[in-house]
């Protein structure tokens, strides 16, 4: 095959893993059980609440292996393969174990012409990791994502599927990998509107301690 | 809080936006907070629409007629003619609105505002829109990655209800309507309004083939319309100040407030509340700072990844509107403006365009699960020198073959953009061609 063909089009999971739960710890507890059934409450058919209840799992087990799906799935009374299809559509739903904290930096072109490359080679780097991997010690995954939506601060980040990270630089890098050593997430900021600087002393939201507005981006340097 | 008239309609011309008040993003401290937003006027609408007889639901459509609102998704598609589509009320069907707030389009960052800072305008937009087409439900998608906002507008919808705002009985009339907040997980097709309602019933996010259109069969078999949470973001505003008040807003085709995403080589980029019908080179100089360190501008994407890039000689007098923006040969889209500017590789911007629509095709049709991939593959090979011209001819051929041959529009988004980014920018492929290994052709 010539190196012309660069991205395999399939390539099929193991349909019957080891599984990595034991019995006894595939249970929700009641106050989950509760939850799911509130999530049931929201939609007409059962079948529906299989996202919400998926984001619980992995919430609970970290990721999706085919056991905790299976576990979603009889708690709502539906086929396993409905759970199965969903969960392996979604790309935030993991379906391998990752590292505590996963770095989504955001490659999309807003983030390409403005470093978000950049920062994924200096996180690799750093880590001694490639995009993808896991550290050894289970600390950190990073990942290069698709558009997260913050195209006005960019380049930034995602820390597992929770608070972003924005106006990245190098020493931004360095900052948040030491906080997120020590066990600090960073914190919820919110993005100031630049019409707003002016008027509200630059923050809309006195329950947002953190705030940053869209800064001059930096020169990319690489772009793939 | 009297609106500053915005002059003649088209007015986007003159200097006029500069005294624009804002009205979708005012600037007021903890407008996201429920007391925040009844102290400021909030929900005086929806009490409006609900206890004064002259709005009944059919007077509420035709104000958003007449207020020539169109949807802020991408499409543009007038939003009260939508409406009218719903089927008159039968017993024992329900009825459901799906509130897209999904934003997946690359270059667009708006929606996230919306909700991080006026969320309440959001559900009273719903909820009027839920009154005037007699809706059971509404389902607000708003996209996985927005985690931290979701948990903020679950605390202020509980609030809500609370308060007797939304669910049984609303305001103490005999009107009830539900909001439910479905938490998506990571799939750009889910924007895409058929797979919206896939994704809503817990399925993989295939989109529908239409007919049916939603309207007829969406939610569980149910009418069903679907529309930007910026779009409902309006009703309020046309019931406060009349849609004779809209229609004077902004350009007079494409009327209204809207937010402007600036992204890309300016100095200051950022949402901006402005009319529509904007001239693009005001946004890009005097709103956005213009182009980062005084470089020269190269290229804009107006509206999101999937309408077509303008070359800087194109932009000039172009407004921010679907009229002018179809002129210029580009769209509106979502008002996700990206600028780049002149040492931008276009052949490098393209390659991360298709990669984006490659890794974002669903699968379910040939042409766009195979074409994407093939266009990415094509564009990396030129990039990297060892792309031949004959490449350039059978990326477009590739376009031909994709267009327009898929259940939904995402194999034509992906389409366009290398359509035209080769059209406009032939000369930089052909020199990354002809620099190549196989540089003969």
């Amino acid at each position: 095959m010539s190196d012309f063909i660069k991205h395999p089009v399939v390539s099929l999971p193991d349909r019957a893993p080891e599984p990595v739960f034991s019995k006894k710890e595939l249970v929700f507890t009641e106050a989950e059980k509760e939850q799911i059934e509130t999530f049931r409450a929201q939609y007409p058919t059962p079948e529906s609440a299989v996202m919400k209840t998926l984001w619980l799992a992995q919430e609970k087990f970290g990721f999706l292996p085919p056991e905790v799906i299976r576990l979603a799935a009889d708690t709502l009374g539906i086929p396993f393969s409905l759970a199965y299809g969903v969960a392996t559509f979604y790309t935030q739903y993991y379906k391998a174990q990752q590292g505590k904290y996963v770095l989504d930096v955001c490659t999309c072109f807003s983030c390409q012409l403005c470093g978000g490359y950049d920062m994924v080679r200096y996180l690799e780097e750093k880590l001694d990791i490639r995009e993808g991997e896991t550290t050894e010690d289970g600390l950190f995954t990073i990942q290069g994502v698709e558009c997260l939506g913050a195209c006005g601060t960019a380049p930034m980040l995602q820390v597992t599927n929770g608070p972003y990270v924005h106006n990245l630089s190098r020493e931004k890098l360095d900052a948040l990998i030491d906080a997120l050593k020590a066990g600090k997430k960073p914190p919820f900021v919110s993005v100031t509107l630049p019409q707003d600087e002016d008027d509200l002393g630059g923050n809309r939201r006195s329950d947002a301690e953190a705030t940053e507005v869209g800064q001059t981006p930096p020169a990319a340097e690489t772009f793939e | 809080m009297e609106m500053a008239l915005f002059g003649d309609n088209g007015s986007g011309k003159t200097d006029a936006w500069r005294s624009y008040e804002r009205v979708l993003l005012p600037p007021v401290r903890d407008l996201h907070r429920f007391d925040t937003y009844v102290g400021h006027g909030g929900y005086e609408a929806l009490r409006a629409v609900l206890t004064r007889e002259e709005w009944t639901p059919g007077k509420v459509i035709e104000a958003t007629k007449a207020s020539g609102l169109r949807g802020r998704g991408g499409a543009g598609f007038p939003t009260g003619l939508k409406w009218s589509f719903m089927p008159p009320v039968e017993p024992g069907k329900p009825r459901y609105i799906a509130c897209n707030g999904d934003e997946s389009e690359p270059g667009t960052f708006k929606d996230r505002q919306l909700m991080e800072y006026n969320p309440h305008l959001v559900f009273e937009g719903i909820l009027i829109a839920a009154w005037a087409m007699q809706i059971d439900a509404t389902y607000l998608y708003v996209r996985g990655e927005y985690a931290d906002w979701i948990r903020h507008m679950e605390s202020e919808l509980a609030m809500l209800y609370d308060k007797g705002y939304a669910g049984k009985r609303i305001l103490g009339t005999d009107f009830s309507s539900d909001i439910v907040i479905h938490k998506g997980a990571g799939a750009y097709i889910c924007g895409e309004e058929t797979s919206l309602l896939e994704s809503v019933e817990g399925k993989r996010a295939y989109p529908r083939i239409k007919p049916p259109f939603p309207a007829q069969k969406g939610l569980w078999g149910c009418p069903t319309t679907v529309n930007n949470v910026e779009t409902l973001a309006c009703a309020p505003l046309i019931i406060n100040r009349g849609a004779e008040w809209f229609a004077g807003v902004g350009a007079e085709k494409h009327p209204g407030p809207v937010l402007y995403g600036i992204s890309g080589h300016v100095e200051r980029p950022g949402v901006y509340e402005y009319p529509t019908g904007m001239l693009i080179t005001d946004l890009i100089e005097k709103v956005a700072g213009g182009v980062r360190g005084g470089k020269k501008l190269k290229a804009i994407v107006p509206g999101g990844a999937s309408v077509p890039v303008l070359r800087a000689d194109m932009i000039e007098g172009v407004t921010m509107d679907a009229e002018s923006l179809r002129e210029a040969g580009s769209m509106m889209g979502t008002a996700g403006m990206l600028v780049m500017d002149e040492d931008t590789d276009m052949v490098k911007f393209l390659r991360r365009v298709t990669r984006f629509y490659h890794h974002e095709s669903c699968g379910q049709c040939t042409p766009c699960r195979e074409g994407t991939g093939w266009i990415e593959n094509l564009v990396t090979r030129i990039d990297e020198g060892q792309g031949t011209l004959r490449d350039l001819d059978i990326l477009l051929e590739l376009c031909d073959q994709m267009e327009g041959r898929t259940v939904c529009a995402l194999a034509d988004a992906a389409a366009w953009p290398v359509r035209n980014t080769i059209q406009r920018f032939r000369e930089e492929f052909e020199a990354k061609c002809r620099q190549s290994i196989y540089a003969v052709a």
